[in-house]
C-alpha cells in the first residue's frame, strides 16, 4: 500500500487549490499528499479528505474507488464537484453537511455516503451490486489497527487476547 | 452406473450429525453412503468469500444457495425458500453444503441440564424426553471428543469424564464483565468445539475472531470435518444428490431414496436402513413430500407430528457503552455467559435462558451506523474508536414450548427442481414473552455494574433467531404423540431413523447441536443392531 505521509507537495497543493475555495482548503488536512494527476478526479480527493478527516489516504486505492464509484454512476464526478462547490460556497462544516443536505432534499445528499462507504467500509454499489474493493485497507481497519485485526486475521498467539489492550 | 447404487445405510444429509452417525456405522464395517443435497466448498473459499464479501455481517453471505438444493437466504433480498405463513416470521438459516450449518456456527457445544429433560414432570411445560440426562451423558462425551469440547465444569451439566480440554483462554473484555459483575452474576466460560490447544491435528484458536461464518484455520469444530471424518472411515459421499423422494415397500420398510443432481436427472439409491439427517426442516419437508397412496399424509406422520412442534431459540438484547475501553473482537465470538436463569421453579411460569455476551467486533457496526448519521470529518474517526472501545451486548436465549400449530409444512410454491418449498407457521408464545419480560432487569443490572450508558435495547416485539432448528421430528414413547422413539426411529417404519435436532423433543437454553449429535450417537448401537452386523464401535461404549 502507498501510503505517503510526508509533507505536501506544493504542486499538488496548488492543484487542489484550484478546485477549492480558502474555507474548504483550511478542511483539508495538507499531510495529505496524493498523486492528483488526472483533474477529474480531484474533486473525490477533496472531498473524500474532508470527509475522512484523515492525515492521508492512499492514491491507489482513491482510484479504485473512484473508478467504481464512477462505474456504478456516470453522473458521480459531477456530482462530487457539485458537493465540493456547495461545501466551498456556503462553508458547511462537515458535521453539518448531512443535514444540510437531507434537510433541503438535496440531489446530492447520497454522495457522501456513498464515498464515506467506499472508504471506511471498502464497499461500492447497492444491494445485490454491492461489492467490496477494500477489506484490511477500509479505513475502519484501520482506524482500529493499534489494537484490532480485520476479523479473519490471527490476534496473535493462542491465549494474546486476554491482555488488555494498550 | 449411479442407478445401481445401494448400501447397508443411506444417510440423507452429511452435516454434523449425519456425518458423524455415517462415520460410526462405517467405523463398525458397515457399508454407508451419504447423500447431500449441496456442493463441496472448502474453507480457503469460503474465507475468501467472507473477506470478499460486501455484506460481512451477513453470516449467509459466504453460502450462496445452489439452484438446485436451495437454503434460505435474506440479504441482499429475500430468496424466499422458506416461505413464510406467520403470524411471526421464522428466518430460519441454514446450509446446503457438504457438511452443513455448522460451518457457520459459533461452536456452543453444550449440554442440557438435567431438568431439562423432565420439564413437563417438574413444571407441567412442554413434554419430558423419551431419556434422561444420565442415559445421555456417555455419548455427551463421545460427542465432545470427537469434535474436541472446552469447557469448565460449573455450567449446571454434572459429568463422569472431564472436557477433552479446558476452557478457551479468556478474552479481556470478558475478564472484565466476570470481575464487575461477580456481586451480582457468575459470568462462566461457554462449553465450545474450540481447541484450547492442538486437538486431533487441528490447532489452537488464535482469536481470528471470525468463528462465523468460518474459522479460518479450522481451530473450531464443524460438519466438514465431520464430512471428512465419514469419508476416510469409509463412506461414500455424493455431494448435489438433492433427495426428493424415499420409496417404500407394500409394507412400509423404506427401499430406496431418489435424488436429483444439477441437471435434475433422477437417479436412485438403495439401501437396508434409511437415515434421514437433513436438518429440523429439510428432514420433515422430505418425508411430507414422500407421500404416498399408502402414507397419504407423508412417511413417518401416522401422528400428523412430522412438521409440528417447530422451535427455535429467540433472543433480546441490549448494547449499551460500557465505562472503560473493553475493545470488543480479541479471541474468539462467543466466549461467556450467565446460566443461573436456566433453570428453577419459574420454568412453570415464564421461559428460562442464558445470558450471552458477545465479543464480535464492533467496528463494522458501527462504522455503518456513524456513517449513516452522517458522522464526517474527525470526528468519525473518534467516534468509531469509542465505539469500538466500549460497546457492549448481552442477549438472552430463551426457550420455547413445543406447540403443534407452530410447525414446518408443504409450501403451495415449489422450488427450482419443482419440489415444494417448505413453509414455516410460527409465533412467539406468552412463555417466551415472559422470559424476555423477566430478562429486562438483567440487562439493566448487568449495564450498571459495567457502569454503561446510551442503553439501546432491541425493538419491543422484536426476537432475533438464533438457528437452533427442533422439535420437527420429535421423539416420544407414544406413537401417537411424537415422530420417533428415543434411538430416533420413525415409529411407522422400522428401517427409518432420524438424526438430526429436529428429534428433540423441547428447546431447552443452550445450542441445539451437541443434544442432537449425542441423540444420534446413543441411536447407533440400536441402528446396528437392528441391521445385524457388527457391534457399535466408537468413542463410547455402551
Amino acid at each position: 500500500m502507498e501510503q505517503v505521509v510526508d509533507q505536501p507537495n506544493a504542486a499538488r497543493r496548488l492543484l487542489l487549490f484550484g478546485l477549492v475555495s480558502a474555507y474548504t482548503a483550511s478542511l483539508i488536512p495538507w499531510a495529505l499528499a496524493q498523486e492528483v494527476t488526472e483533474a477529474d478526479t480531484a474533486p473525490f480527493v477533496a472531498l473524500s479528505a474532508i470527509l475522512a478527516g484523515r492525515q492521508s489516504l492512499d492514491s491507489v486505492q482513491a482510484l479504485r474507488l473512484y473508478k467504481a464509484l464512477v462505474a456504478d454512476d456516470p453522473g458521480f464526478p459531477a456530482a462530487a464537484k457539485a458537493l465540493l462547490d456547495t461545501i466551498e460556497q456556503r462553508r458547511i462544516d462537515p458535521m453539518q453537511l448531512q443535514k444540510t443536505l437531507d434537510d433541503e432534499k438535496s440531489p446530492l445528499k447520497l454522495v457522501p455516503w456513498r464515498i464515506m462507504t467506499a472508504w471506511y467500509m471498502g464497499i461500492v454499489g447497492d444491494g445485490a451490486k454491492a461489492r467490496c474493493l477494500a477489506f484490511e485497507t477500509a479505513l475502519n481497519a484501520q482506524a482500529v489497527a493499534d489494537v484490532l485485526k480485520p476479523p479473519t486475521y490471527a490476534y496473535g498467539a493462542y491465549g494474546s487476547w486476554t491482555r488488555k489492550p494498550t | 452406473m449411479a442407478d445401481a447404487l445401494s448400501a447397508d445405510f443411506v444417510v440423507v444429509g452429511s452435516g454434523i450429525i449425519g456425518s458423524l452417525v455415517a462415520r460410526k456405522l462405517a467405523l463398525a464395517g458397515a457399508s454407508v453412503i451419504i447423500l447431500e443435497a449441496g456442493p463441496r466448498v472448502t474453507r480457503g473459499e469460503l474465507v475468501a468469500r467472507f473477506r470478499n464479501s460486501p455484506r460481512r455481517s451477513d453470516w449467509m453471505s459466504p453460502y450462496p444457495p445452489a439452484a438446485w438444493a436451495p437454503h434460505p437466504v435474506y440479504q441482499p433480498e429475500p430468496n424466499n425458500y422458506l416461505m413464510q405463513a406467520g403470524p411471526y416470521p421464522y428466518a430460519a438459516e441454514y446450509i446446503r453444503q457438504v457438511g452443513g450449518t455448522t460451518w457457520h456456527w459459533a461452536a456452543h457445544a453444550w449440554r442440557n441440564l438435567p431438568n431439562d429433560f423432565r420439564v413437563k414432570s417438574l413444571y407441567d411445560v412442554g413434554v419430558d424426553w423419551p431419556m434422561t440426562y444420565e442415559d445421555l451423558e456417555p455419548f455427551y462425551q463421545e460427542a465432545e471428543e470427537i469434535m474436541g469440547v472446552s469447557g469448565a465444569p460449573n455450567t449446571g451439566s454434572p459429568r463422569k469424564r472431564p472436557f477433552p480440554m479446558e476452557p478457551v483462554a479468556e478474552p479481556y473484555a470478558m475478564r472484565r464483565l466476570r470481575e464487575r459483575l461477580a456481586s451480582d452474576y457468575q459470568v462462566v466460560s461457554n462449553t465450545t468445539a474450540r481447541n484450547s490447544r492442538p486437538y486431533d491435528g487441528r490447532p489452537a484458536c488464535c482469536g481470528n475472531n471470525s468463528c462465523q461464518p468460518i474459522c479460518p484455520i479450522d481451530a473450531q469444530y464443524h460438519g466438514g470435518l465431520a464430512a471428512e471424518a465419514a469419508e476416510g472411515a469409509g463412506a461414500r459421499l455424493l455431494p448435489n444428490a438433492n433427495v426428493y423422494k424415499l420409496e417404500h415397500e407394500e409394507k412400509g420398510r423404506i427401499a430406496a431414496a431418489l435424488y436429483y443432481d444439477p441437471d435434475k436427472a433422477s437417479h436412485r439409491v438403495a439401501g437396508k436402513t434409511f437415515i434421514v439427517a437433513a436438518n429440523g426442516i429439510e428432514s420433515p419437508r422430505l418425508l411430507l413430500v414422500s407421500a404416498s397412496d399408502k402414507f397419504p399424509k407423508g412417511l413417518a406422520n401416522s401422528s400428523d407430528m412430522v412438521g409440528r412442534n417447530l422451535m427455535d431459540h429467540p433472543s433480546t438484547s441490549l448494547t449499551f457503552d460500557a465505562d472503560e475501553d473493553v475493545w470488543l473482537g480479541r479471541g474468539p465470538q462467543s466466549p461467556s455467559s450467565i446460566n443461573t436463569m436456566r433453570d428453577g421453579a419459574f420454568r412453570s411460569q415464564h421461559s428460562p435462558y442464558r445470558l450471552d455476551f458477545t465479543n464480535i467486533s464492533r467496528v463494522d457496526g458501527a462504522t455503518k451506523s456513524l456513517i449513516a448519521a452522517g458522522i464526517y470529518g474527525s470526528e468519525l474517526e473518534k467516534r468509531l474508536r469509542f465505539s469500538a472501545a466500549r460497546e457492549m451486548n448481552v442477549k438472552n436465549v430463551l426457550e420455547v414450548l413445543p406447540d403443534p400449530e407452530h410447525r414446518i409444512t408443504l409450501s403451495s410454491e415449489k422450488d427450482a427442481m419443482g419440489i415444494p418449498k417448505p413453509e414455516a407457521h410460527y409465533a412467539i408464545a406468552d412463555y417466551t414473552r415472559r422470559g424476555h419480560e423477566r430478562s429486562q432487569q438483567d440487562f439493566r443490572r448487568i449495564a450498571e455494574l459495567m457502569g454503561g450508558t446510551n442503553l439501546r435495547f432491541s425493538k419491543d416485539g422484536d426476537f432475533a433467531n438464533n438457528q437452533h432448528i427442533c422439535g420437527t421430528l420429535s421423539m416420544g414413547s407414544d406413537p401417537k404423540t411424537s415422530v420417533c422413539d428415543q434411538w430416533g426411529r420413525a415409529h411407522d417404519h422400522e428401517n427409518l431413523f432420524l438424526a438430526s435436532t429436529g428429534v428433540l423433543p423441547t428447546s431447552a437454553t443452550c445450542n441445539s447441536t451437541e443434544n442432537g449429535l449425542a441423540v444420534a450417537l446413543r441411536a447407533v448401537a440400536h441402528m446396528l443392531g437392528q441391521h445385524n452386523t457388527s457391534t457399535a464401535a466408537g468413542e463410547a461404549k455402551t
